[in-house]
């Protein structure tokens, strides 16, 4: 059932990822596919995120480490009970890029207690092949 | 007061590196190839790692407008958790004060996405507070795009490496 949600939800984010140019309602077309990407993440739709990133893809955790796209799909695949939401989204383009800044909330249970961490995130999507790809992640602990 | 905590709050990478090189500290800065997914490197590459130099010796002289060359007026840069934009970043190093700090640039990779750039890396840094010196290594990722004929950064930020 989840995925059937994502993809209606990544059919929606489809074609409003169709136009490269800045247009008044580009900044929301990002942020859908920010809040796909949270959703996917918890629904453990590998499909809908292998859709979402680019082969070369990197993320940067906020510990420092590096994950490519392999290894973020088999860190979802592995995860139990995250939930992740994005707050405070501001997106800027740059011709076929955008970069989008924002807060990741996240909720989960930790060796038995549960926590709440807020993240300070900057991703990089671009347009290719009709479509926009997130080539790069950082999330950092978030700043005073 | 974490004195650690404290001197990141008041610099930055780029200032560490600005208050390095009066001290002559170490810079070393190391490349690596992009992997298969992302084209191969060429000049752009090539010419992407020199702007990572300029940026650095642009702040070691307070080069406000070789910096504003490099920096996008839209530049998204996040520096210890926090947002700032390019008019913070500028009036900051223009008031800098020198620095006991020190930065080595460890390794560096450039992956193209046509007229986009990501630059990967990471850097180590030695906070000083009193006589005491306090390691930590961060990973950066770093997003260059090709406007009106050359590139321009657009968007900069580091997390902490916290099992180095």
């Amino acid at each position: 059932m989840r995925t059937l949600i994502l993809a209606a939800l990544l059919a929606y984010a489809g074609p409003l990822a169709g136009q490269a140019q800045r247009t008044p309602d580009s900044g929301s077309k990002i942020v859908a596919l920010e809040n796909v990407w949270n959703q996917a993440a918890q629904a453990k739709d590998l499909k809908a995120l292998n859709a979402l990133l680019d082969d070369a893809f990197i993320y940067v955790g906020p510990d420092g480490k590096m994950l490519t796209k392999a290894e973020v799909l088999a860190d979802v695949q592995a995860s139990y009970g995250i939930q992740v939401s994005s707050e405070d989204m501001v997106v800027h383009f740059h011709g076929d890029t955008a970069v989008i800044t924002g807060i990741y909330r996240t909720r989960g249970v930790d060796h038995g207690k549960p926590f709440v961490r807020l993240d300070r995130f900057v991703d990089t999507w671009h347009y290719q092949n009709g479509g926009w790809k997130s080539i790069a992640s950082l999330a950092t602990p978030l700043g005073p | 007061m974490n004195m650690e905590l404290s001197i990141w709050r008041q610099c930055d990478r780029k200032q560490v590196i600005m208050r390095m090189a009066p001290l002559c500290l170490l810079f070393v800065f190391a490349t690596s190839l992009s992997p298969a997914q992302a084209a191969p490197e060429g000049g752009a590459a090539s010419a992407i790692r020199a702007l990572e130099h300029e940026w650095a010796e642009g702040q070691s002289s307070r080069d406000n407008r070789a910096l504003d060359l490099i920096f996008d007026n839209a530049l998204v840069y996040v520096e210890y958790g926090r947002l700032v934009t390019k008019g913070d970043y500028l009036s900051r190093i223009k008031v800098a004060e020198p620095s006991a700090s020190q930065i080595v640039m460890e390794v560096t990779t450039v992956r193209m996405f046509g007229d986009t750039a990501i630059t990967v890396g990471t850097y180590y840094e030695k906070g000083i507070s009193g006589n005491k010196a306090h390691p930590k290594r961060w990973r950066f990722v770093d997003t260059w795009v090709f406007k009106r004929g050359r590139w321009i950064l657009v968007a900069a930020a580091a997390a902490p490496l916290t099992n180095s």
